[in-house]
């Protein structure tokens, strides 16, 4: 490691406190205000923090499955696309399949989960059969994604919704059956608790068990960590970072069910569904260093920024600057990235 | 037959106006690529230069000086990912994606708040050969930095494969560790291709804006950057077939776009999704005719 | 070119001492000694790639101070690459000029190869892209590099170890063009005694870090050479002299189960048609100088590689080299050349790095027992006497010593038929190397059958009851230990016999 690493750090995240400070004086705004209405829009009453949670179960689902495929060494960035095809197969099911009741819910889930896991092993496939580099199918294949989602949605015989009387149909799908959405847990005045939330947090920590717990996720991380050490001990290294791969579509593609099932969305399919949180879930992966507990404040901080900046907007800044300082928080985490990784026996 | 030559025309001058953004910023990208960087921050180049040209040509009222500080803004975008992804050794594609989302980020509150005018460039038109039929306006009516690209598509070619710094970075990104024996900077050369590569994906972002449009809106480069990206892999990592990419894609999407009103049905997300569906094919299917850098994507690092 | 008192330690090991060496022009020097010998580590100072710790340079006459690589090319000082200094995907020409400065004129570049080749008598076309080439023509290519750098002092390491007998020829005549018609000085570094003799006008043999012979090649044998080059006393001293000779297990009955068979393993690079047999309980020592196909069976044997053809054979099975951790499940344990690579895994506990290759031994169908995983690292850790501050610490943090016991007992604690070790003493300090050796012969005492891969004549003679020579990837002789000397190995796998 360059001995400039922590330095450049403290100045990046010193610009991603100020930068956007100061982009708001110029500009004729005022600081703290935004900054109050920030945490106004997130944290400031039941309902806001309603919202924040809300947000917080899809990114942390993405992000977990970030930590996986990162964890066997492969790197997936096509989580936007996954979680596109989650919610699109989670659609899907939740039209298409007579299941009554709150089954008709974990068919979506497992749908989409299914759906977007084969959907990014085939980024493993093309890989193992041409080299094809992880990386960039990855990314390739979320543009085709996002065609793929406004294909079904534009064509009355897939997805597009049924047209009633005069009215054109709107790229989007019907609405999903009550039984299929993410009801509140419990009953709190004012405070909204989804299960998506619940799914979110059960997940990551099955996967921080599974990871540092399970011959699987042994494996797993030895393919990552020394792949030659991997194939002397027996561990067929393309094959685990091809089912890591998987697991992490499957994950992008559960959130992309979340946020069709859950207040998110208007519970329709529509092609832009996903709302960047493909890419910001793997944000949180990299802040959170690819460890599926720590993914779970960090997801929270996410969600804070993103409800935060919604209710910007609402007072009239524009809500970018949240994106500006998300890119300036996770780059000064990734840039002394060299630091060591610590074992993983606790 | 007139309408159908009409049509033609309409449809060849619009791709040549949606491919010349995307030529600019791959010749750029291929040289990246060709001295081992996947950087996906082309994006990031075009974008801020899009914003940036129409911010200093109204400032200044000068289009040009907007095309200017446009390509200087590239080449910042483009050295910020060098000293990131090849001194600091941060994951080239977190650079790249992390610096999309920061100018995507800048780039829509400013305009936002800033409310940017409108400025574009000059018309040229080139007597006789406009008169043409079918290709005379396509060709000869632009936008006068479209010709740009008649000098700096050879200058690109030259860079890479005649002189010793297209020589040595070609090296780099082949085989890092050889070039490194041999007494070149591996990283330096990296670094240098970046710069190169920002410049002229912002020159792309910056003809795009003050060129074509004419304006700036938010996300106005809309994943043209990938599509460059695209076009290199399509293009097997070779400068003509690259180009030629570029003109593929320019052209579907102009197809997009004309055909609806010349009353064809046309799939569009088709239209929309064949650059990536063209790339992954090549890949997947004409790895022997490429020329893969060896050590794409690949970081170096001197072992002590 | 002089130096002058060359002396250069790493911590406590002096890899030069006091080295004098003089380089007249019109002339090849020949400098010989065993890996660790000084040899490489004098040519990285002289390449600027280290810096003495005392000592002086001279060049011509004018004391010089070489500062880096670049300083080391202005000086004329010019080194021949082995595998890593081509870019295959670039033509010849391409390769040369890449070695050069100033603008790239590609008439004159070729022009200048092709001159070059016709002038030196390397047949070779400037437009071939490199990665079509065989080993013998990149070795060209190599050359023509270093050549049309112009530099006063060429120094080649081990120029033939990939080339034909006929190439090696060819490359030597060139050499003898260079020298005499053009007055360059040409360092010869090998470990092959008949290229000395023939190729070289005067030679050097380096032992330990110093210098022990200097005369002219006419003057000296290659009996005399095998001798000084591998010294009377035992340099190991401590550690070979707790296991002398006299207590070495004696030869197994000729009846005792063949446990390793190697039938015609072929790969590339590097193996070729290397047949081996090793039986319970005897250790066998395969003996070669550096690059002759070791690493290859290293990784073959590791599972690392699939070889071409040929057949591993463990206590009479076939082992399927295609399936991951066959090699393991058959009963074959591996201590890898290179640790780091394909050993241990860095960034892992101690304690996980001891169970890797054998985590159902402590583990359900799914989950790992944390107890059990502890417990056994435990016991193995108190086995080998692996000193860690807690098992939980990454391994990073251990001595090269003890990460390598904790290989050894990890790849034995699967009570493995077979154990190879692969140049197992490097890097290790005189205490870790004397409990290595313990530990090998107590493995065969207890029946299992070790191979032991090395260029160390001292661990060879100490360790082994059988020795093979292995020269350019199959083995030329075969010998009991009892029957072989320093001399007569060198000779053998200098080729000569």
């Amino acid at each position: 490691m360059t001995r400039a690493g922590p330095w450049v750090s403290a100045a990046i995240v010193t610009a991603a406190l100020v930068l956007p400070g100061l982009l708001i004086a110029v500009t004729g705004g005022s600081p703290s205000a935004a900054l109050r209405a920030l945490i106004q829009g997130s944290l400031g009453d039941a309902t806001a923090v309603s919202q924040t949670l809300l947000y917080a179960a899809p990114l942390l689902l993405v992000a977990v499955g970030a930590c996986c495929s990162a964890r066997s060494g492969v790197f997936n960035i096509g989580q936007e696309g996954q979680v596109l095809i989650g919610a699109l197969a989670g659609a899907a099911a939740g039209l298409r399949l007579a299941v009554p009741g709150p089954a008709l819910l974990l068919v979506v889930l497992l749908a989409a989960a299914l759906a977007a896991g084969a959907w990014a092993w085939l980024s493993a496939l093309m890989n193992r059969l041409r080299g094809v580099d992880i990386a960039v199918s990855t990314l390739l294949m979320t543009f085709l994604a996002q065609q793929v989602v406004a294909f079904a949605v534009t064509t009355p015989w897939l997805l597009q919704e049924s047209r009633l009387g005069e009215a054109a149909a709107l790229p989007q799908s019907n609405k999903l059956p009550s039984g299929a959405l993410l009801g509140s847990l419990g009953d709190h005045p004012g405070l909204q608790l989804n299960l998506g939330l619940a799914v979110g947090v059960v997940v990551a920590m099955l996967v921080a068990v599974a990871l540092d717990r399970t011959r699987w996720g042994f494996r797993l991380t030895v393919a990552g960590l020394n792949p030659a050490a991997a194939r002397h001990a027996g561990i067929p290294v393309a094959a685990v970072g091809g089912i890591a791969l998987a697991v992490s579509g499957a994950l992008a593609g559960m959130a992309g069910a979340v946020l069709l099932a859950s207040p998110l969305s208007t519970n329709r399919l529509q092609p832009d569904i996903s709302i960047d949180i493909g890419w910001d879930g793997l944000l949180v992966a990299l802040v959170a260093r690819n460890r599926p507990l720590l993914t779970i404040p960090v997801a929270g901080l996410f969600a804070v920024l993103r409800a935060g900046g919604n209710f910007l907007a609402a007072t009239g800044v524009p809500p970018y600057l949240v994106d500006v300082v998300k890119a300036l928080l996770t780059l000064a985490f990734v840039a002394p990235a060299v630091m060591r990784r610590r074992s993983v026996v606790a | 037959m007139n309408t159908v030559a009409g049509d033609l025309e309409t449809i060849l001058s619009s791709g040549i106006r949606l491919a010349a953004p995307l030529a600019f910023a791959a010749c750029g990208e291929y040289v990246a690529e060709r001295a081992g960087t996947l950087n996906v921050s082309v994006e990031a180049m075009m974008l801020g230069a899009a914003f940036c040209s129409i911010a200093v040509a109204g400032l200044t009222g000068s289009a040009t000086a907007g095309l200017l500080v446009g390509v200087l803004l590239g080449a910042l975008v483009g050295s910020a990912h060098g000293a990131l992804s090849h001194r600091w050794h941060v994951n080239s594609f977190v650079v790249g994606l992390l610096l999309n989302a920061l100018v995507l980020g800048l780039t829509s509150y400013l305009a936002t708040v800033g409310n940017p005018s409108r400025h574009q460039v000059e018309l040229v038109s080139v007597p006789g050969l406009r008169d043409l039929p079918v290709l005379g306006a396509p060709l000869f009516v632009e936008r006068w930095p479209v010709y740009l690209l008649l000098a700096l598509v050879p200058l690109a070619w030259w860079l890479v494969e005649r002189s010793r710094w297209g020589l040595e970075l070609r090296a780099a990104g082949e085989n890092p560790e050889a070039a490194h024996m041999t007494g070149i900077r591996v990283n330096l050369r990296r670094r240098q291709a970046l710069l190169w590569c920002g410049a002229l994906a912002g020159l792309g972002g910056a003809y795009l804006a003050v060129g074509e449009v004419g304006s700036f809106n938010q996300n106005m480069t809309a994943g043209r950057g990938y599509l460059v990206i695209a076009a290199v892999i399509f293009g097997g990592w070779r400068l003509g077939r690259t180009l030629a990419g570029c003109a593929v894609f320019g052209l579907a999407d102009a197809l997009r776009l004309a055909l609806p009103a010349l009353g064809h049905t046309v799939n569009s997300q088709l239209l929309i999704s064949a650059p990536y569906l063209l790339a992954l094919l090549a890949m997947l299917l004409f790895t022997t005719r490429q020329r893969r850098p060896g050590a794409l994507a690949q970081p170096f690092r001197r072992t002590p | 070119m002089r130096l002058r008192g060359i002396t250069k330690r790493y911590g406590a090991v002096v890899a030069c001492d006091g080295v004098d060496l003089t380089l007249e022009r019109g002339e090849i020097h020949g400098l010989l000694g065993e890996n660790g010998a000084g040899k490489s580590t004098l040519m990285r100072i002289l390449l600027g790639l280290e810096t003495q710790d005392s000592g002086a340079i001279d060049r011509d006459g004018r004391a010089v101070t070489i500062a880096g690589p670049r300083e080391a090319a202005a000086l004329g000082i010019s080194m021949v690459h082995q595998h890593f200094s081509l870019v295959d995907p670039l033509t010849v020409w391409e390769n040369v000029a890449l070695g050069r400065s100033g603008p790239v004129r590609r008439a004159a570049e070729r022009a200048g190869v092709r001159a070059a080749a016709q002038r030196y008598g390397l047949a070779i076309d400037p437009d071939a892209r490199v990665g079509t080439l065989s080993a013998g023509e990149r070795q060209r290519v190599e050359l023509l590099k270093c050549l049309r750098r112009d530099p006063t002092v060429l120094i080649m390491d081990e120029p033939t170890s990939v080339l034909t007998r006929s190439e090696s020829a060819e490359l030597f005549t060139v050499l003898r063009r260079v020298v005499a018609a053009e007055h360059r000085a040409v360092v010869l570094i090998s470990h092959k005694l008949a290229e000395i003799t023939t190729a070289t006008d005067r030679v050097t043999v380096m032992r330990a870090g110093r210098v022990v012979l200097r005369r002219a090649t006419t003057a000296t044998t290659e009996a005399e050479l095998a001798r000084e080059m591998v010294g009377r006393e035992v340099t190991l001293g401590a550690a070979v002299g707790v296991l002398p000779h006299a207590t070495a297990p004696a030869s197994p009955a000729a009846s005792a189960q063949t446990a390793l068979r190697l039938r015609g393993l072929t790969a590339r690079p590097g193996l070729d048609d290397l047949c081996l047999t090793v039986h319970a309980g005897e250790i066998v020592g395969l003996y070669g100088a550096e690059g002759n196909g070791q690493k290859s069976l290293g990784d073959v044997l590791s599972g690392l590689t699939v070889p071409d053809a040929g057949t591993v054979e463990v206590a009479g099975a076939s082992v399927d080299l295609r399936r991951p951790g066959a090699l393991s499940a058959a009963g074959l344990g591996i201590v890898p050349e290179d640790r780091h690579h394909a050993g241990v895994v860095l960034d892992l506990s101690v304690a996980e790095n001891l169970v890797m290759t054998r985590l159902g031994d402590v583990s359900g169908r799914v989950f790992i027992d944390r107890r059990r995983l502890r417990r056994r690292a435990r016991a193995l850790a108190d086995e080998y006497g692996i000193t860690a501050a807690s098992l939980d610490s990454p391994l990073r943090d251990l001595s090269g010593g003890n990460q390598q016991r904790v290989v050894l007992a990890r790849e034995l604690s699967g009570r493995p038929r077979v154990l190879v070790a692969a140049q197992p003493s490097r890097g290790l300090d005189v205490g870790a190397v004397e409990d290595l050796y313990a530990r090998l012969r107590r493995c065969a005492s207890d029946g299992i059958a070790v191979l032991l891969i090395s260029t160390e004549l001292e661990e060879i003679l100490a360790l082994t009851t059988r020795i093979a020579t292995i020269f350019r990837g199959r083995i030329v002789g075969e010998l009991p230990t009892a029957q072989a000397d320093g001399e007569r190995l060198a000779l053998l796998t200098g080729g000569v016999a």
